[in-house]
């Protein structure tokens, strides 16, 4: 019969066996769904770099594998930033590239050739097949049905919420940071269970590797310590706590101090200040705990809160002083934008300027995680049902990461994977108690009443409803089984339409439905690299830097690493003020060429004359003498680039160089703006210390060449009167006294 | 062989042909080509000092400033048109490009005849003004020739300019006199430095209009030695515009000629020789700079040759070579007066200013050298020498080098900071009584079980 030959697979050691090579293949098919989910891109474009940040990642791949690590190590990067530089080694998280360079290695050693750009396209896909595995450890730790592993696994592989940081091309921090944050947590839910210095010595290695991979790591450093504490203050202290988290906390904090850019923040700042106090409290906890087995309880009762009272006056008192002294850093700015999100736009516009800081949308949520939204609480929920000291865990996580997830759009990336655990615990659970619960062979008493009671009601002998009965079996399994296509479904699709585009190719479709591919970024970036001597300096809106440095392969005054807010502030100024303003700073920073963004041809809304205002304010930041964001508003306070546009707003470098030359593609009079869909003045702006070299086949970049001081020393705007045939007036009626020459 | 014997040729071709630093071809513009032989042994002496001199009207159809887009001479003489401009092939724009192409002009103005207004306008373009009228003349009751204008006093008798400032070298000094007749008199623009006055008149002359008559006070724009005889020019590119208000004394009669001040005795003129001085500054003979050879590098022996990269706080040595072209050879450079060539190290605004010590010199130039540490700043520094003095061509050299930060290694050893002992010893104690912890307490445990055992 085939129900016994399938019992002998099912049961038993031999059965056990089947589930276990059962488990492989799937985890092994999920790992394959979630690599094969996210090369949308490479499949419709081409295996290219994505975005902004993966070029610069990139660009310092391609010179870790030149270079080796040790010069990588000490890069002194003298092509972005100028003329100041920036000592790249010391400032970025070198996991990422070393990680790939170690890979790109490995592969040469098996004599497989292979390019680095492949390797760095395809390691974000390659990490998420881990981090699905990752899950399914993270998970099983949490539950004991053997489902809700697999069914996290499956959510983290196609889940929106990660896989918009992670296609094939998104190679940055976070392609394997999330991947590392979940293996982490694995680790250190298996340190507090086992209480052992193998686990949280691991715990503290995989912390190590992920404070090299992404600033990030800062979630982990203050999420363990909560946990710790919430343990502590719920009275669960224990020798396995005991030993977990200072293991944890000691080798961590020394592996992540030998990160230069991390130095010793760990220390030194306030973010990690969590972590040095419950390892000091964890210290006097366990002191309390050895003193009570020797002491009486009414001496140990006051010794305890003399204790108590003494040690929070010290560490309040060392904490207000190192502060004060400046020992401590304060909080860092991005900390203070997460509690308060006007923060950033008052105080630090720079941040407040990046889109992905933004507060999120409620539907993003939706978008992003799909019914999994919906099913977190309900995990949530049956976790505090159990609440042993890992389900704390998952209660602590999901409490912070969803308050952070709500205030800035980029952190959504560290709810998925605790949304992922709830959803499949509650997941599982519905599945388990439906599927798998058969109905309970009724007891022997029970037997003989029905035999009986034979003919009592037939409703009551075989129940058509409660979870016993196979047509409930059959909707929820049905319906879970829908929600789960549907999810599928919405994975697949926002994948594909959202998450998959490069952002350097862009991508329209055509009236007739064919797609049209629009590639003047790097149109304008391969004439930069073959037009113009080597080390002709580019400035831009910092938004480009890393494109420039990585495509185009020149030095740039201004990158997407903000590290220093005055430079930005100057090429802000440069392009917000007046050309006879601009031209001496251009001068000053030997600039050769300038770099706009302009979309009013073809209606492209993420041009420089839509982030102009961020110019200004970072300027006024700086300068709010010279500039002033009030100036560029009309008396209405529109901000119109017609007819009606302020003076400050017509004469500003950027606004001459977006619409320079621009009304001559039009019939006079009818230039048009599409993106601010506005009319625009007749007359195209006059430049007169910059001409146009290059302009991009949908003029969406544009570049300008910084002329030279005038041969004959007269200020560009004669000389380019008197090369276009005007007459210079005699300089006869001299205002003021006469300066007369006195050699 | 052959290529020595070719070097040998051109060498020899150099020591014939001696003249100007920047080509031979000038082209003279003459609007009566009746008037050519007044100023025959100024086209002899240039043309024995190794010009092809071509002499145009301005209103010839071959006169072209450019040939296929590159400069068809390589000087230009221009002597005051009767006409209102100089023609459709001599248009201040023609004049302008021929300069942002490097060739240099000496344009002569003569009093007699209002200067067209093509010449005022392109003079303007240059910041240099003359008068209103463009026909005024200077006059100077105590410096005037008697014996030619004792009447009109408009023929000026100067001495020799100087040195302009003590620390610019006098290019036309020398003994004896000039005479200026009827000098259409320039005034130079306040704020370029790229204007320089050659000859200044004496603080007794003044500006007038022989048909006007004198002009009311508030339209008199300067007198006496603002006025300018003849002033000169050099552009960014150091190309070379003279002004030189007097045309007459550019002719074979006042070359020749013996004047007589009011005070003074009947002397020979010096036109000549001024004439040789003035044309060998335009036409780039005199007075051109030009840097050889720069080196930086480690001041540690047998470093690298001008490295791209630096490190913070490096011995660094810098060495510029210049020389100077003077008639027909090219000789070491000195610095004139009190002067100093300096060297900038810059990242938006100096870090180290020096001056550049001459150490040496080679059979042409001087080396010129500065020794400085490295600013503990790191970036992109450049080596910057910007001399830039009247009547020298521009020296502007800029050499981008990157100075890095330390290497992980390049810092001393934790044992080498004496400061350092403190903590390496608490870290030794540290392991050391941990050590010295662990072997006593596993050696004195068996104690404890023996007391039970006798209870």
């Amino acid at each position: 019969m085939a129900p016994s030959s399938l019992d002998v697979l099912l049961k038993g050691s031999s059965g056990r066996n089947t589930r276990g090579l059962l488990r492989v293949i799937i985890l092994v098919t999920i790992a394959a769904a979630a690599v094969s989910s996210r090369l949308f891109s490479v499949i419709r474009f081409e295996s290219i770099i994505h975005e902004f940040d993966p070029w610069f990642n990139f660009r310092a791949t391609k010179y870790l594998v030149e270079n080796g690590f040790y010069s990588f190590w000490d890069w002194f990067d003298d092509r972005t930033w100028h003329p100041l530089g920036r000592v790249t080694g010391g400032t970025l998280y070198p996991g990422l590239m070393v990680t790939s360079g170690i890979i790109y290695h490995v592969l040469l050693l098996l004599t497989i050739p292979v390019d680095i750009r492949n390797v760095c396209v395809l390691l974000a896909p390659g990490f998420s097949g881990l981090t699905a595995l990752a899950m399914y450890l993270l998970t099983s730790e949490m539950s004991t049905s053997p489902s809700a592993g697999l069914l996290a696994a499956a959510f983290m592989g196609i889940t929106p919420g990660y896989i918009s940081r992670s296609v094939a091309g998104s190679y940055d921090n976070e392609a394997i940071a999330i991947f590392l944050l979940v293996f982490t947590f694995y680790l250190w839910i298996k340190a507090v269970k086992n209480g052992s210095i193998m686990w949280g010595a691991l715990t503290a290695l995989f912390y190590g590797y992920m404070v090299s991979a992404w600033g990030g790591y800062v979630f982990i450093t203050n999420l363990i310590p909560l946990h710790v504490f919430v343990l502590l203050c719920m009275g669960r202290y224990s020798s396995r706590v005991y030993i977990s988290y200072t293991t944890w906390y000691a080798l961590g904090t020394l592996g992540s101090m030998q990160i230069p850019f991390v130095g010793f923040l760990p220390i030194r700042n306030s973010d990690h200040m969590s972590a040095l106090g419950v390892f000091g409290l964890i210290q006097l906890v366990a002191f309390a705990d050895f003193i009570r087995s020797y002491l009486p309880g009414k001496q140990f009762q006051k010794l305890l809160t003399s204790m108590i009272l003494l040690t929070v006056g010290l560490g309040l008192g060392g904490l207000v002083l190192l502060s004060v002294s400046g020992v401590i850093a304060p909080w860092s700015g991005r900390f203070y934008s997460l509690w308060d999100t006007g923060y950033a736009k008052v105080h630090i516009p720079i941040i407040a300027s990046v889109s992905e800081h933004q507060p999120t949308a409620w539907p993003a949520f939706f978008f992003d995680l799909n019914f999994l939204i919906w099913l977190f609480p309900a995990g949530v929920f049956m976790c505090f049902q159990k609440l042993k000291d890992e389900h704390v865990f998952v209660v602590i996580y999901s409490v912070l990461a969803s308050y952070f997830a709500g205030v800035m759009v980029r952190l959504m990336l560290t709810l998925t994977p605790i949304v992922c655990v709830a959803a499949a615990l509650a997941l599982s659970a519905i599945l388990d108690n439906f599927l798998v619960a058969s109905t309970p062979s009724p007891t022997a008493e029970s037997k003989a009443k029905a035999s009986t009671e034979d003919k009592s009601l037939r409703s009551t002998r075989e129940p058509v409803v409660g979870i016993y009965s196979y047509l409930s079996k059959a909707v929820v399994t049905g319906s879970v089984t829908l929600y789960l296509l549907l999810f599928v479904a919405h994975c697949t699709w926002v994948t594909s339409n959202a998450y998959s585009s490069p952002s350097v190719v862009l991508a329209s479709k055509l009236p007739d439905g064919s797609q049209f591919i629009i590639d003047d970024y790097r149109e304008a970036y391969y004439w930069l690299r073959q037009n113009t001597p080597d080390n002709a300096k580019i400035m831009s809106w910092w938004d480009y830097g890393y494109q420039i440095g990585g495509m185009a392969d020149r030095p740039t005054l201004v990158d997407n690493n903000t590290w220093n807010n005055t430079h930005i502030a100057t090429v802000g100024k440069a392009m917000s003020s007046r050309e006879e303003v601009s031209y001496p700073i251009l001068r000053q920073h030997d600039v050769d060429y300038v770099l706009v963004v302009f979309g009013g041809l073809l209606g492209y809304s993420g041009d420089d004359l839509n982030k102009f205002l961020w110019m200004v304010r970072i300027a006024e930041g700086i300068w709010p003498d010279e500039v002033k964001e009030r100036d560029y508003f009309t008396a209405r306070g529109e901000y119109r680039v017609d007819e009606e546009a302020t003076p400050a707003m017509k004469n500003s470098l950027m606004y001459k160089m977006s619409y320079h030359n621009y009304q001559s593609l039009f019939p006079a009079g009818q230039a048009m703006d599409r993106v601010r869909g506005t009319k625009l003045p007749k007359e195209s702006p006059q430049l007169n210390t910059l001409e146009e070299a290059f302009t991009s086949e949908n003029w969406i970049v544009r570049l300008y060449k910084v002329k030279d001081l005038d041969n004959l020393g007269r200020d560009h705007s004669h000389a380019v009167a008197f090369d276009k045939g005007l007459k210079r007036k005699r300089a006869t009626k001299h205002k003021g006294p006469r300066v007369l020459r006195t050699e | 062989m052959r290529w020595c014997l070719a070097l040998l040729v051109c060498c020899l071709l150099a020591a014939v042909n001696a003249l100007s630093s920047s080509g031979s071809r000038l082209l003279a513009v003459l609007e009566d080509t009746d008037q050519k032989d007044l100023y025959s042994t100024l086209w002899a002496d240039l043309e024995a000092r190794g010009y092809d001199v071509s002499i145009e009207s301005p209103k010839s159809d071959q006169l072209a400033l450019f040939k296929h887009g590159e400069r068809a001479y390589d000087h230009l003489l221009i002597l005051p048109p009767k006409s209102k401009g100089l023609g459709p092939s001599l248009t201040p724009k023609h004049i302008v490009d021929f300069m942002n192409k490097d060739g240099n002009i000496l344009l002569a103005l003569s009093g007699k005849a209002s200067t067209s207004s093509a010449v005022s306008s392109l003079l303007l373009e240059l910041d240099i003004h003359l008068a209103n009228d463009r026909s005024a003349v200077v006059i100077d009751h105590f410096n005037y020739d008697t014996l030619s204008a004792a009447e009109k006093h408009d023929v000026l008798v100067l001495q020799r300019p100087g040195p302009l400032r003590t620390d610019v070298k006098a290019f036309f000094d020398g003994e004896g006199v000039l005479a200026l007749p009827r000098v259409a008199p320039q005034t130079l623009g306040g704020e370029s430095t790229l204007l320089a006055p050659i000859l200044s008149a004496p603080a007794t002359a003044y500006s007038y209009n022989p048909k006007e008559g004198v002009p009311a006070p508030e339209d008199i724009l300067a007198t006496g030695s603002q006025l300018n005889i003849v002033s000169s020019m050099q552009a960014r590119n150091s190309a070379r515009f003279t002004v030189l208000g007097s045309v007459e004394a550019l002719e074979d009669k006042w070359f020749s000629a013996s004047v007589k001040t009011p005070s003074g005795t009947e002397t020979p003129t010096v036109n000549r020789e001024f004439a040789k001085q003035l044309t060998a500054w335009a036409f780039k003979e005199t007075g051109v700079l030009k840097v050889d050879k720069v080196e930086h590098r480690l001041a540690t022996e047998g470093s690298e040759l001008n490295p791209s990269i630096y490190r913070i706080k490096n011995e660094t040595v810098y060495k510029i070579e210049v020389s100077e072209y003077v008639y027909d050879k090219w000789v070491p450079f000195e610095l004139p007066g009190d002067d100093e060539l300096q060297l900038e190290f810059t990242m938006l605004s100096p870090f180290h200013r020096l001056p550049l010590k001459p150490i040496g010199r080679t059979e042409t130039s001087t080396i010129f050298s500065a020794q400085f540490v490295t600013p503990d700043q790191h970036g992109i520094f450049s080596f910057r020498v910007n001399y830039k003095r009247p009547f020298f061509t521009a020296i502007e050299e800029k050499h981008e080098v990157t100075v890095r930060h330390f290497a992980h290694d390049e810092y001393p050893r934790s044992w080498v900071i004496t400061g350092g002992w403190v903590w390496i010893a608490g870290l030794w104690a540290v392991i050391g009584g941990f050590l010295a912890f662990v072997v006593v307490w596993l050696y004195s445990a068996p104690v404890a079980d023996k007391l039970k055992k006798t209870q």
